[in-house]
């Protein structure tokens, strides 16, 4: 809304005025320097002068050819200057009507448009002047002239009047170098004139308004796209803050389901070893079924912390030295009783000297472990499980000196589109509510975690059917040498997951 | 609407009423802005291209028009129609067509800007409702973001391609007549039938909506029947059912709402 004195004072959305709306001047839709030459072009052909004002009077072109010495002449007497100046404010500001001393044209042509007329000049020359519309509105106006009429056959007792010494030869001489033309002759060069004015003023402003309103469009496209933007950085922020609190609300839950199952682990453990009394062999089995599915559980809850520790970014590294191979023999036998028991053979690999290494022992042990783990869980009965430690060299992958460690097995494998998900956590290859192998799906995201944790990197090489081979790249040293925060794991995206 | 007054003593109700007001001392003059809306090919420039040709050139300019290569509207069409009041007023009224393409959807917004009124272009043929549709919500979404009260501005709809088959009957145009307040109106714009039935309607609704909010009549001397008469004088009414009732002067035709005309 805009009140008197134009200012917006609109409650909520004002009504926006539309660049389509505004007015446009003929300054706006010609272009200057190209219609000069289109007007020279027309001087030079016809040797009749024109003029052009816009609506405000301002002049844009002016050439005038012929009529110089003449005019200056007449200009030269007082009473002469004084009518000089008279028809041409006649001609530039009067009315553009065929009023004050100005008189339709000769003749009725239909070519002629009807708005032209001539304004006769007191020397007995003439002007042709007509407006230039647009839509109803004035633009400007062109002049042409002064031409001398060709029914023009002596000089007028309004010129030879106008002082004492007027040499009527003399003026007579200056006459013949304008160009002398019937009316009706100027007025359809002049209608010609009109039309290619038009066409101009028609391309400009279908210029002006195109652009103004591309420009317009381009605006309003950005705006919207801010506002999306906005909205998606709002649940951008909304999602991030959700997701702190669910690595907060499993961790919290891992830590208090830990401590009842410490207890049962605890008690069952007691019992089996009869501290409360003699049981018979039944009751051992069940005992020792307790005691297996708890230590599962037990497993899966540390995961779980883990893995919320290390998405809530709490988990740090603490290196030291360490014996590498050291590290792999103490993983190898919390998986050989498993192993064993589905007679998995495990076969270990390492140098004969002894591969030394700065790493966090804890974590570099339970990254083996679990590459270690899961090998096993996916290989059949009878199966092999390989693990190899390479000598230090220099590493490709890290541009620095380092080790590999690569599992090995011969289980059913991991088809190639999974290769890129297996390492985000909760992703399952076979997430279906009846598959065989369990599992929480950490595994693999603790792996990665810790091992870029030491700056080193990990990758899988696999062929369904036939088994998959895990390696580990790590530095002898890694790039931060004390101690590192974990950067939190990419996450399984739910659409990447389902089809 | 844009109003420019020439007195500056004439403003007294002007300044407090909703209307969007510019008061100017320079100029007297009114402008109405029409934008023709609707779904793409349903028959917007085509109007337009209908009212060009039935208008004498007296009273409209140039028909501007920019168009992809494949002759469809790219930015909008814009067709000025033109006169001057006996108080010496200059009145123009602005046709706009917006790109019917879903790829120009803020090119349609910023052609609705300023809006005094529209009309809604629907294809009449069966596969088309749910592009009609669309294109309604998406008409009022625009308003509001324009800052256009839909519940203000009037809307005229055209039921074009009414020869095409598989179009809606006349029972469905009837359903969808009484479902709002807007005038229906049936065309084949590409024959003209309809077409400046069209636009006397909305003309005629824009009109009464500018007086009611800015007195039109009071302040510039424009009443109905002048303004719809200074435009409709210059047109050929030649096979539309207008002709009778301008010929016959009806002073009845004035006074009646467009939703009442058959």
């Amino acid at each position: 809304m805009i009140d008197a004195a134009g200012n917006s004072v609109g409650n909520g959305a004002a009504k926006r005025e539309s660049v389509l709306q505004r007015r446009t001047s003929l300054t706006e839709l010609l272009d200057l320097p190209t219609f000069t030459d289109l007007l020279k072009g027309f001087v030079e052909l016809y040797k009749v002068g024109v003029k052009v004002f816009d609506e405000s009077g301002a002049k844009l072109a002016d050439f005038r050819v012929g009529n110089g010495d003449f005019c200056s002449y007449v200009f030269s007497f007082p009473e002469g200057r004084a009518r000089c100046t008279a028809t041409v404010a006649r001609v530039k500001d009067g009315p553009l009507d065929a009023v004050q001393g100005a008189r339709p044209l000769e003749g009725q042509d239909p070519g002629i448009p009807s708005s032209m007329f001539a304004v006769p000049c007191f020397t007995g020359l003439r002007y042709l002047v007509m407006p230039i519309r647009w839509e109803g509105d004035l633009l400007g106006r062109v002049i042409f002239g002064p031409f001398t009429p060709d029914d023009l056959a002596e000089l007028p007792v309004s010129l030879t009047e106008i002082g004492r010494g007027f040499d009527a030869a003399n003026a007579q001489g200056l006459l013949a170098r304008i160009r002398r033309a019937p009316e009706g002759t100027v007025a359809k060069v002049m209608a010609h004139f009109a039309q290619l004015v038009e066409t101009l003023v028609t391309a400009g402003q279908k210029t002006y308004l195109t652009s103004q309103l591309h420009i317009e469009a381009t605006l309003e496209t950005n705006r919207e796209l801010e506002e999306q933007n906005r909205r998606l950085e709002t649940m951008n922020a909304r999602l991030k803050e959700l997701d702190r609190l669910k690595s907060s609300f499993l961790a919290t839950v891992s830590h208090k389901l830990r401590t009842p199952l410490t207890s049962i682990m605890g008690y069952s453990e007691m019992l089996s070893q009869g501290l409360a009394g003699p049981i018979n062999d039944e009751q051992s089995e069940y005992v020792q079924t307790i005691l297996d599915k708890s230590e599962a559980l037990l497993k899966l809850i540390s995961s779980i912390l883990d893995i919320s520790q290390i998405e809530a970014g709490k988990v740090r590294l603490t290196f030291e030295p360490v014996d590498i191979a050291e590290v792999i023999r103490s993983s190898l036998t919390s998986v050989a009783p498993q192993a064993q028991k589905r007679g998995i053979v495990l076969q270990l690999s390492v140098p004969e000297r002894q591969i030394r290494g700065t790493a966090d022992r804890e974590k570099l042990r339970q990254t083996v472990v679990n590459l270690l783990a899961n090998a096993v869980k996916f290989t059949p009965e009878r199966g092999k499980v390989t693990i190899a430690l390479t000598e230090i060299a220099g590493q490709p992958e890290l541009k620095a000196d380092g080790y590999r460690i690569s599992v090995e097995d011969t289980g059913v494998g991991i088809p190639r589109e999974h290769h890129d998900h297996i390492f985000q956590s909760f992703y399952q290859v076979d997430s279906s509510s009846t598959r065989e192998f369990g599992g929480a799906g950490l595994g693999l995201s603790i792996v990665k975690s810790f091992v870029e944790g030491h700056g080193g990197c990990v990758s899988v090489q696999s062929e369904v059917g036939r088994g998959s081979r895990f390696t580990i790249v790590l530095p002898t040293t890694p790039p931060a040498p004390h101690s590192v925060e974990i950067a939190p794991p990419a996450k399984a995206s739910a659409d990447r997951n389902r089809f | 609407m844009k109003i420019e007054l020439a007195p500056a003593g004439s403003d007294d109700s002007l300044a407090g009423s909703q209307a969007h007001l510019q008061l100017s001392q320079a100029q007297r003059e009114l402008t109405v802005k029409v934008v023709y809306y609707g779904p793409g090919l349903s028959g917007k420039t085509t109007n337009l291209q209908m009212i060009h040709k039935k208008l004498q050139p007296e009273v409209r300019g140039r028909l501007l028009t920019v168009e992809t290569r494949d002759d469809r509207t790219l930015f909008f069409d814009l067709l000025p129609v033109f006169f001057s009041t006996a108080g010496g007023y200059r009145v123009k009224v602005k046709l706009f067509t917006v790109p019917g393409q879903i790829i120009h959807n803020a090119t349609r917004r910023v052609v609705l800007q300023g809006a005094d009124a529209v009309a809604f272009i629907a294809d009449s043929q069966r596969s088309a409702t749910e592009d009609n549709n669309t294109y309604w919500k998406d008409l009022h979404e625009d308003m509001l973001e324009n800052g256009l009260d839909p519940q203000e501005i009037p809307v005229v709809i055209q039921f074009n391609k009414r020869d095409l088959p598989d179009t809606k009957g006349e029972a469905e145009i009837e359903e969808t007549r009484r479902r709002g307040k807007e005038p229906v109106i049936s065309a084949v714009a590409i024959r003209g039938e309809g077409v400046l039935e069209t636009l006397f309607a909305v003309l005629q609704l824009a009109y009464r909506q500018l007086d009611a909010r800015s007195q039109l009549s009071k302040h510039i001397g424009l009443d109905e029947r002048t303004f719809l008469t200074q435009i409709f004088s210059h047109v050929d009414l030649v096979g539309t059912n207008l002709q009778q009732e301008m010929s016959l002067d009806s002073p009845g035709m004035f006074n009646r709402s467009v939703g009442e005309r058959k």
